[in-house]
């Protein structure tokens, strides 16, 4: 029905153009001049999908008959759209025919053909994002305020707003103010000049996509990857309208419409919306137009200034204490349809209702939704969360997950600061941050305790149990991939970290999953994939594409690398390293110290003088330099037998990761308390007293081969 | 034993950029050798010196410019004289006028100079903005509208404003687009892949990757153009092979050696002879080190360096 539908409008308006131009010849003779004023493409559509310039009536007429051809009616949803596409073409020669003799057919204030000097100017901000995307209105509103606060909606959205039809009369009812500069531009009152909107988005591919004219499948692929334009089509919709929009969906453009009779939906083209309010979000999501937040709604500034600003317990007027109530803070990803885009919900008391200087509870979930969000992404955003609070003056925040605190500061609330702030804040930087990923977020933030405290429990705690559990199960062998960090060769600039699940980057802060978010967030970063196909030996941890990378982002300055050797083409350092691990010969076994450590290491060197052999991207065998957390990896020198080797380390730093360690070698050897068998600075500070210790504890690393 | 030349040769070149029209066109790049490594092959394109001046006329001039291009000069006539000056291969026009933190002039007001400029010669032309970024990503793609068909190089899309410099001067205006990062081969790179991606041609790309003057962390400098026409040639990497053309002039004259006055500094000797020699220095540096254009500013340093140019290509 659809398909016949589009099928006869398409022959209503071919018959139409027929007739049209056959006047033409009569009145004005073939050769006739046509075509449109200030452009350098002629019949810009007509040239563009077929490479011809049509400069006379006579040209026009056998131009028709080319369109004619792209007419064929199979009832096929292809065949449609391009009867859709005729229609478009027909609708540009009977435009092209109004202007015939240097005619003026439009008048204020409509517009009618634009000029190529317009489309270069827009192509910039379209191109840049600055205008989001383009509205073309078309027909009478149900009724005019309701038109209005459409079209006023897109404007407020910087999105440039074309009409067609009923609609520009409603608008000059109510005042509304038009005209290109405030990006709401009447196109015309007939239906057919609705293709001048379609020659922008054209011409734009020609001049901004390098699209040879000619190349119709270039074309289309140009308007509907790069162009974001959408129709918006009011009832009742006759079969010209429908054979016009069957044209805009082939371009790409999807048609929001509230007709609800004699129409079918065609998912992500032809979507039906009774609710003219809510036209704006249907159609942004059809076509996946996402709005830059310029400025956060809130009452008190937002900058990094602020996010070292102390909140005395004096100055607070409330505080929500992790440690002593129930607080969390969570990022869930969700399905598109559970989220609307912006909303702020707080669940429970506001600030006002909360006595002075009191603790509370609060809990807050941001719920995304991407076509490209992955749940590893959840705890990369929810780190940021402790940054973005901070950046807002007059309140502090510390910690992370369900160990949190924040004060909010009497100055602040005086200000207008209240709960659904926190979410306005976490909304835009969300949104802007992870544009690549997260297409709708909303927020809720719960400030009853029993809502806190059982969602704390049900939902909060199970999620971050979930999350610890991946990353634990997260094993080189279970992933496909690598990836590189470069992150610091604007320093040190041969070297280049490969980051895996079970080795982190040497500075701490890069993790796999990390890595994974940075290349997904910014393609052409630090942070690339390398595949891990050509293994060579799995026990160093050598493949060929790791190499291939390494050569590749280190500018040939480094060959090989292997993952799991210190002795082997050990990976290089930048020197940003947490912790520098080095061989100790007289007990077979390697020596860790940690940045903050400032004292003697048995080797005979601090933390600097390792570090001084160990930076700068070079390669030295029986030093490297690692992060904190790699200590207790199964894959921590695996080449040369393990964590087994670990003879001595600060006793700072052997406190901090002896859960883990211990827990790795009693896996790995059975061992019980490894880490009482590992010296420190109070035990030994030179090898003679070390080995001696280790004699006496039986450590493991004595009988192992000679490194060297 | 006799000496034994072996030319290294590389199957890569670096991009030919061609900015202007007519007999004075310069081409940039082209070359599949290293800087100055004429005995490994032909450097087609001997590297070219560019003449700068302001939207600010001749303000904080010395004596000898000053006599160069006679008080009061107008726009136009700076624009003539720079482009006679004796070594200049192009001029260069700087709108820092336009600094929302310094003059803040209106666009209008700089696009009048820049229209006066370009109609006064047919030298080849490089426009530079006024370095605020978000100024520039309005003020530039008005130069590059308005100078349309001059085939002139905007400096300069950064990684703030890139989509709209590099839509306005590489897409709509079809002009050059300089691509500026700071002193890192991996933004340098990354600028250059973001920019080909929006659609602009990866050889209307000339990349400013940054500078200083010399004796001020220059070493940051040489290293960092050393490895991108090292990762151009011998890696054949598409996204390093754009020329570079590196403003001199802006930096040299900056330094205290440059700038202390002779009451202050009298051992040090006349100032101007100091700025001279920070900005002859530092463009050989950066010539020897591999850029393909510098911008300079002093009759005497553009002669000096155009002729060591002339010495060693």
């Amino acid at each position: 029905m659809l398909i016949n539908r589009i099928f006869s409008g398409n022959d209503a308006v071919y018959g139409l153009t027929e007739g049209a131009i056959d006047q033409a010849i009569a009145q004005h003779g073939a050769e006739k001049a046509v075509g449109f004023p200030n452009t350098a493409y002629c019949l810009p559509c007509y040239y563009a999908v077929t490479g011809v310039k049509v400069k006379t009536l006579q040209e026009l007429k056998e131009a028709l008959g080319v369109v004619k051809t792209l007419m064929t009616r199979n009832h096929e949803l292809d065949d449609a759209l391009m009867s859709g596409v005729a229609t478009a073409l027909c609708a540009e020669f009977i435009e092209a025919l109004k202007y015939i003799d240097g005619a003026t057919p439009y008048e204020e204030p409509c517009y009618g053909h634009l000029a190529d000097a317009i489309i270069r100017e827009l192509g910039v901000p379209l191109v840049t994002g600055d205008i989001p995307g383009v509205a073309v209105i078309l027909g009478a509103a149900p009724t005019a305020q309701e038109g209005v606060d459409l079209v006023k909606s897109y404007q407020a959205q910087g999105i440039l707003v074309t009409l067609v039809g009923g609609i520009i009369d409603q608008c000059k009812e109510l005042g509304l103010n038009m005209g290109y500069g405030v990006r709401i531009v009447p196109l015309g009152y007939d239906v057919t000049s609705v293709i001048h909107v379609v020659s922008v988005a054209i011409r734009a591919a020609l001049i901004f996509g390098n699209v040879t004219p000619g190349d119709a499948g270039g074309l289309l692929t140009y308007t509907s990857q790069r162009v974001p334009a959408f129709v918006n089509a009011f009832k009742p919709i006759d079969d010209v309208i429908l054979a016009a929009g069957a044209g805009a969906i082939k371009l790409g453009f999807p048609v929001i419409s509230n007709e609800t009779e004699n129409i079918v939906e065609v998912p992500g083209a032809l979507i039906a919306q009774p609710d003219v309010s809510k036209f704006n979000a249907t159609s942004l999501e059809a076509r996946n137009i996402k709005i830059k937040i310029t400025k956060i709604d809130i009452p008190v500034a937002f900058a990094s200034a602020f996010e070292g600003e102390i909140i005395r317990r004096g100055d607070m007027q409330v505080e929500f204490d992790g440690s002593r109530v129930d607080c969390f803070e969570l990022v869930q990803s969700k399905d598109a349809s559970e989220i609307e885009d912006h909303k702020i919900e707080v669940i429970g008391p506001d600030f006002d209702e909360f006595e002075v200087g009191s603790k509370q509870s609060i809990g807050y979930i941001v719920e995304v939704a991407g076509k490209n969000m992955q749940s590893d992404f959840e705890p990369v955003f929810e780190r940021k969360f402790h940054s973005y609070i901070n950046c807002i003056e007059g309140i502090m925040h510390t910690g992370q997950r369900d160990m949190i605190r924040v004060r909010v500061s009497k100055d602040a609330y005086a200000a207008g600061f209240r709960a659904k702030h926190i979410g306005e804040v976490l909304y835009a930087k969300i949104k802007n941050e992870f544009e690549a990923v997260v297409d709708k977020c909303q927020v809720k933030i719960y400030t009853n305790a029993e809502d806190c405290t059982k969602l704390r429990h049900e939902l909060a705690i199970p999620a971050f149990d979930k999350r610890d559990d991946r990353l634990s199960n997260l094993t080189d062998e279970s992933v496909d991939v690598y990836y590189s960090c470069i992150l610091c060769q604007a320093f040190s600039p041969s070297h280049v970290c490969v980051v895996t699940p079970e080795r982190l980057g040497l500075c701490g802060a890069v993790s796999w999953l990390d890595a994974k978010a940075t290349n997904e967030l910014d393609p052409a970063g630090p942070c690339q994939v390398i595949t891990k196909e050509k293994p060579i030996d799995e026990s160093l941890g050598s493949y060929e594409d790791v190499n291939e990378a390494v050569k590749k982002f280190s500018q040939g300055a480094l060959e090989k690398v292997t993952l799991y050797s210190i002795m082997q083409d050990p990976m290089t350092s930048c020197g940003c390293f947490e912790c520098i691990c080095g061989i100790e010969p007289f007990s077979n076994g390697v020596i860790i110290a940690n940045r903050e450590y400032s004292g003697m290491t048995p080797l005979g060197m601090t933390f600097p003088e390792l570090a001084s052999m160990t930076g700068g991207g070079v390669q030295t065998p029986g030093f490297m330099g690692h992060g904190k957390h790699f200590i207790s990896s199964k894959k921590f020198m695996k080449a040369e037998g393990g964590v087994e080797r670990i003879v001595w380390m600060p006793k700072e730093l052997k406190e901090t990761v002896a859960d883990r360690l211990n827990e790795t070698a009693k896996e790995l050897y059975g061992i019980e308390n490894f880490t009482d068998m590992i010296g420190d600075e109070t035990i030994a500070e030179d090898p003679e007293t070390l080995v001696a210790f280790l004699t006496e504890k039986g450590h493991p690393a004595l009988n192992l081969e000679p490194m060297m | 034993m006799p000496f034994n030349q072996k030319p290294q040769k590389f199957n890569a070149s670096i991009n030919t950029v061609e900015i202007g029209c007519g007999d004075k066109a310069i081409k940039l790049g082209g070359e599949s050798v290293f800087p100055f490594y004429t005995f490994d092959g032909p450097i087609d394109n001997a590297p070219k010196v560019g003449v700068e001046i302001s939207d600010m006329g001749l303000e904080g001039a010395t004596p000898e410019m000053l006599a160069y291009y006679g008080e009061g000069a107008s726009f136009a006539d700076m624009a003539k004289k720079a482009a006679a000056m004796e070594g200049a291969d192009f001029v260069c026009l700087k709108l820092e006028g336009g600094d929302p933190n310094g003059e803040d002039k209106p666009i209008e007001d700089l696009l009048a100079v820049v229209k006066e400029v370009g109609e006064a010669i047919d030298t080849p032309l490089v426009v530079e903005g006024c370095k605020n970024v978000e100024k520039d990503s309005e003020l530039l793609p008005k130069v590059a509208e308005a100078l349309q068909g001059k085939n002139v190089l905007i400096l300069s899309a950064r990684e703030e404003n890139y989509k709209a410099v590099g839509a306005a001067a590489g897409l709509a205006y079809s002009q050059k687009v300089g691509a500026e990062s700071a002193v890192d081969i991996n933004l340098a790179k990354q600028l250059n892949v973001v920019t080909t991606q929006l659609g602009v041609d990866a050889k209307s790309i000339v990349m400013n990757v940054g500078s200083a003057a010399v004796g001020y962390g220059y070493e940051y400098v040489v290293s960092t153009m050393d490895r991108i026409k090292g990762a151009a040639l011998s890696q054949d990497d598409a996204m390093l092979q754009m020329p570079i053309i590196t403003p001199v002039a802006d930096e040299a004259w900056s330094v205290k050696e440059a700038m202390a006055s002779e009451a202050d500094m009298p051992e040090w000797g006349s100032q101007e002879r100091r700025g001279v020699t920070m900005e002859i220095m530092t463009a050989a540096a950066s010539l020897a080190a591999g850029s393909n254009a510098v911008l300079l500013k002093h009759p005497q340093s553009v002669k000096t360096i155009a002729n060591m140019i002339k010495e060693l290509v």
